[in-house]
């Protein structure tokens, strides 16, 4: 229960929605904040009876589990999608309004993002609490898809648009890798449960491929250098989706999936390092970066990609406090950054400007938003007395059981940090007035508000952060030893740190003239040679790929019946040729009385290869007829009477169809095709090579499937035995009509639909090329052909 | 006998690829029907035992045809006669909107209708 109830109110956030939806665009917007606020309630509330498991089998035959388990780690994450959710939705319910209503959209659209919006906070508590590794891949797949929709969704903008494909096809494409190193576990140890394989799991090349490979996805999620390009882009989501998104949901699932996988990625320290590099980079080149953005969502983007680089150097440091410090920093950052983030909404919304360069001293005309943003901008800066401090401070203590180096480039990130966050903050709200702000809406402050207490409380009350982090943290390390921030007035190493850090930014603030223009540089070096470019040049190659294969198959029908043929040919002779066939073929006795049989056989044989050699279609049909009526003959000599019946009267009515059908076409055309041109000579040669290859495809399968008939008993015994009981006599048509008669039922259906599509396709009387004279005379023919074709049946 | 079987099979199966490759869309048709027979028979003779039809009385002491692969066969000729029926009724329609039953015509006529297509779509 503890576990089903946030599960199904998160999952059944987004039908709710849409129900809601009917009624209108309000009634869906306070449903989704009603169904978040519920399913965050709930995550609480399991959270207070001590979290829980659910396993029920699925397939169990395919060893398919649906398993989940409300863990230390599950509630943090679940806790901040959809605590942070609440927050964005209820601004949302005010912002979407405003911003359909600029975009000259209809105001029900909104019902569409509150429902991508729930539908992704159901995805993502899924994922965190979901134990098995195929669930954990189907939620992870379904956060891309919502956030595909999220991003995208000012659609009529070319920029949105790109901008989602790429966030989907980035996240998408290393999803794959994170499928096959999830495959590679099950195949190393047999099983899905993530529990049991984290048991099983002993250190070696492939577990460390396999960790490698779900690492490398997870670390695209969390837009990590060098797949860090599809964050910035996709801030041309709205603001509410940005919040989201990119502070606690979207990218957040990344450095979950490190937490969730980190007893496999503790057995290789060759990894870990990996980590730290990939870390570190992400970290300086995000902070550096944001230093240089102008746009205030793009700063913020840039900052997502530092703040997580932290979350990864932490965690790769391999130590319990790292481990610690990532479940908290993951708290704190979120709650920062989403604030930061609907600030820059708010700000955008009641000024008309999104970039720094236009907008300052708007602390006049919106004091409360300037305090509330100043709290959350302090906390990811790491200023005392806020929850921020201790992120920091957990972050240093990790880094010095490292090594000095580790707490040296940790000082530099902190101190980047706290630099772009004053550049962010003291741009838009200090310095001379500069954009003209109207009075924002309440709704459009009171979450940030929110956010920002929260923000000053973590800084006073820490334990119940912290507590989260540690529980979380027991996920990876059972034998944790417990962190207790808190302040100390004294000179440790961290308090130390934490002064330099600030001396650290206040220099970078102050000589912001020296470097600007050297990483100014750098960041155009970045676009200019940058992943982005690979993953253009990319796309652009493989469109260009992928329309000259259409066009090779889509043009010519007949190449793409070859394509299927040839394969499938090639497939079964390389089958054979693996295949140990010595003793497999039977060559089977001819006895005199199987001598018409084999004449039935022949006459077929001969009649299907002359019918390859017509050039008039009525010998074609006669030639066609002659195989079908040799083949009833062969039937009959089998000892099987119905199929021989049966096979004349459909060879008849087939017959008399395809001449039917012949006489709706006019003479001429018949004639074209008869005479016609003549085709390619290599064609031909191809076409005949097609042919011979199928024919000794078939006659492959064919003679090995015959050679080796099932060995046990057929249940015809059984079907022969009571067909008495079924008051028949012939046992062929009791299993039609008695035991096999779902299946008849099924070919009747078959047939139904087949004579819809027939009646449909030759009912309609529109001719848009023939003439009126011939449309005449075919109608009447056609009304005829159609009631012979009745009566046949 | 099971030799026999499978090359009659075989020649029925690729006299039908090979008319399935055709230019001219009835020859298709006839290609997909051969192909079927081809199918048919081939599930016939997969029958486990051959001998008197399967109908009571039951001839005492001799083997009886395998009813199970009949059955099989008569929902197969069936449906494959549905298929027919509609693939004709396809061609037809094919040539009253385009005139033509030849492949490559109608690749033409496809690539014409799509830049025609791309045409108004930049204007």
């Amino acid at each position: 229960m503890t576990v089903l109830l946030p599960l199904l109110l998160a999952l059944g956030a987004a039908p709710v929605v849409l129900v809601a939806g009917v009624l209108g665009a309000r009634p869906a917007a306070w449903a989704s904040i009603v169904m978040a606020a519920l399913a965050c309630g709930a995550t609480l509330w399991g959270r207070w009876a001590g979290g829980g498991a659910l396993d029920v089998a699925w397939a169990p035959s395919w060893g398919l589990r649906l398993t989940f388990a409300l863990d230390g780690l599950a509630v943090l994450y679940a806790l901040l999608a959809t605590g942070i959710g609440v927050a964005v939705l209820l601004y949302s319910a005010r912002y979407l309004p405003l911003h359909l209503e600029h975009q000259g959209r209809p105001a029900r659209d909104a019902i569409r993002f509150y429902a991508l919006i729930v539908l992704f906070m159901g995805a993502m508590v899924g994922l965190v609490m979901a134990q098995d590794l195929l669930l954990i891949f189907v939620f992870w797949d379904l956060t891309a898809i919502a956030s595909y929709y999220l991003i995208g969704y000012d659609r009529h903008k070319a920029e949105s648009r790109a901008a989602a494909l790429m966030a989907l096809l980035v996240t998408g494409i290393s999803a794959v890798l994170l499928l096959i190193g999830l495959l590679l576990l099950q195949a190393l140890y047999g099983t899905f449960a993530l529990p049991a394989i984290v048991e099983r799991a002993t250190p070696g090349p492939a577990q460390t491929l396999a960790a490698g490979l779900i690492a490398a996805g997870a670390l695209v999620k969390s837009a990590q250098v060098p797949a860090h390009f599809w964050l910035p882009r996709a801030m041309a989501a709205p603001t509410p989706v940005s919040a989201y998104l990119h502070s606690a949901a979207m990218v957040a699932a990344g450095v979950f999936l490190l937490g969730r996988i980190y007893p496999l990625l503790r057995l290789s320290p060759f990894l870990l390092d990996l980590l730290l590099v990939v870390g570190l980079l992400s970290m300086i080149f995000g902070s550096v970066l944001a230093l240089t953005r102008d746009v205030l969502k793009q700063i913020l983007a840039y900052s997502t990609i530092a703040q997580y680089g932290y979350v990864v150097v932490m965690l790769s440091l391999g130590t319990s406090a790292g481990v610690v410090g990532a479940a908290f920093y993951v708290i704190a950052h979120a709650l920062a950054k989403s604030a930061l983030f609907l600030t820059a909404g708010t700000v955008t919304e009641v000024t008309g400007e999104d970039r720094l360069s236009r907008l300052g001293g708007q602390w006049r005309g919106l004091p409360v938003l300037a305090a509330a943003s100043g709290v959350a901008a302090a906390g990811l800066g790491a200023l005392p007395l806020t929850i921020g401090f201790f992120k920091d401070e957990l972050f240093f203590k990790a880094a010095l059981e490292r090594g000095w180096p580790f707490a040296a480039l940790a000082t530099l990130g902190a101190a980047l940090t706290l630099a772009y966050v004053w550049h962010f903050w003291s741009g838009i709200f200090l310095g001379p007035l500069r954009g003209e702000a109207g009075r924002p809406p309440l709704p459009l402050v009171a979450p940030i508000v929110a956010l920002g207490l929260l923000v000053a409380v973590g800084g006073v009350a820490v334990a119940p952060a912290a507590d989260l982090a540690e529980a979380a943290g027991r996920v990876a390390f059972a034998d944790l030893q417990p962190v207790e921030p808190a302040y100390h007035l004294d000179a440790r190493p961290e308090n130390l740190l934490a002064l330099a850090t600030y001396a650290l930014a206040a220099t970078i603030i102050a000589a912001r003239p020296r470097w600007f223009r050297l990483a100014a540089a750098t960041a155009r070096l970045g676009e200019r040679v940058g992943p982005e470019r690979w993953y253009a040049a990319g796309l652009v190659r493989l469109n260009r790929s992928s329309r000259a294969l259409l066009a090779l198959e889509v043009r010519d029908l007949r190449s793409r019946i070859a394509t299927v043929l040839v394969p499938t040919a090639v497939l079964v002779a390389i089958g054979l040729w693996a295949t140990p066939t010595e003793g497999a073929f039977r060559v089977g006795r001819i006895t005199v009385t199987d001598l018409p049989t084999v004449l039935g056989l022949l006459l077929a044989a001969v009649g299907a290869l002359v019918a390859t050699v017509p050039r008039r279609p009525l010998t074609l049909i006669l030639a066609l007829s002659s195989v079908g009526y040799s083949l009833a003959a062969v039937f009959a000599f089998l000892g099987a009477p119905d199929v021989a019946l049966v096979a004349v009267l459909i060879e008849t009515i087939l017959t008399l169809l395809f001449l039917g059908v012949l006489a709706l076409f006019p003479a001429e055309l018949l004639k074209d095709q008869a005479v016609g041109p003549a085709p390619r000579p290599s064609l031909r040669w191809r076409n005949v090579g097609v042919g011979l290859g199928a024919g000794a495809f078939a006659f492959a399968v064919g003679w090995a499937t015959l050679s080796q008939p099932a060995a046990q008993e057929s249940v015809a015994v059984q079907h022969i035995r009571l067909t008495p009981a079924a008051h028949a006599k012939d046992v062929v048509t009791a299993i039609l009509a008695d035991f096999r008669g779902l299946d008849t039922m099924g070919e009747i259906t078959v047939i139904a639909i087949a004579l819809l599509g027939i009646a449909a396709l030759l009912g309609r009387r529109e001719r848009p090329m023939a003439s009126d004279e011939r449309r005449a005379t075919s109608d009447e023919r056609a009304s005829g052909e159609e009631k012979r074709r009745r009566e046949g049946r | 006998m099971i030799v026999l079987f499978a090359l009659v099979v075989a020649i029925l199966f690729g006299t039908g690829a090979y008319l399935m490759l055709k230019r001219d869309l009835i020859r298709v048709v006839a290609g997909i029907i051969l192909i079927s027979n081809a199918v048919i028979l081939f599930i016939i003779a997969a029958g486990l035992t051959r001998g008197r039809a399967p109908i009571y009385p039951l001839p005492e002491g001799e083997p009886i045809s395998d009813p199970l692969v009949q059955a099989m066969a008569l929902t197969a000729i069936v449906i494959s006669f549905g298929i027919t029926a509609l693939l004709l009724s396809l061609v037809y329609r094919v040539y009253t909107t385009r005139e033509t039953v030849d492949k490559e015509d109608l690749s033409l006529a496809e690539a014409e209708d799509e830049r025609q297509l791309e045409v108004e779509r930049r204007a």
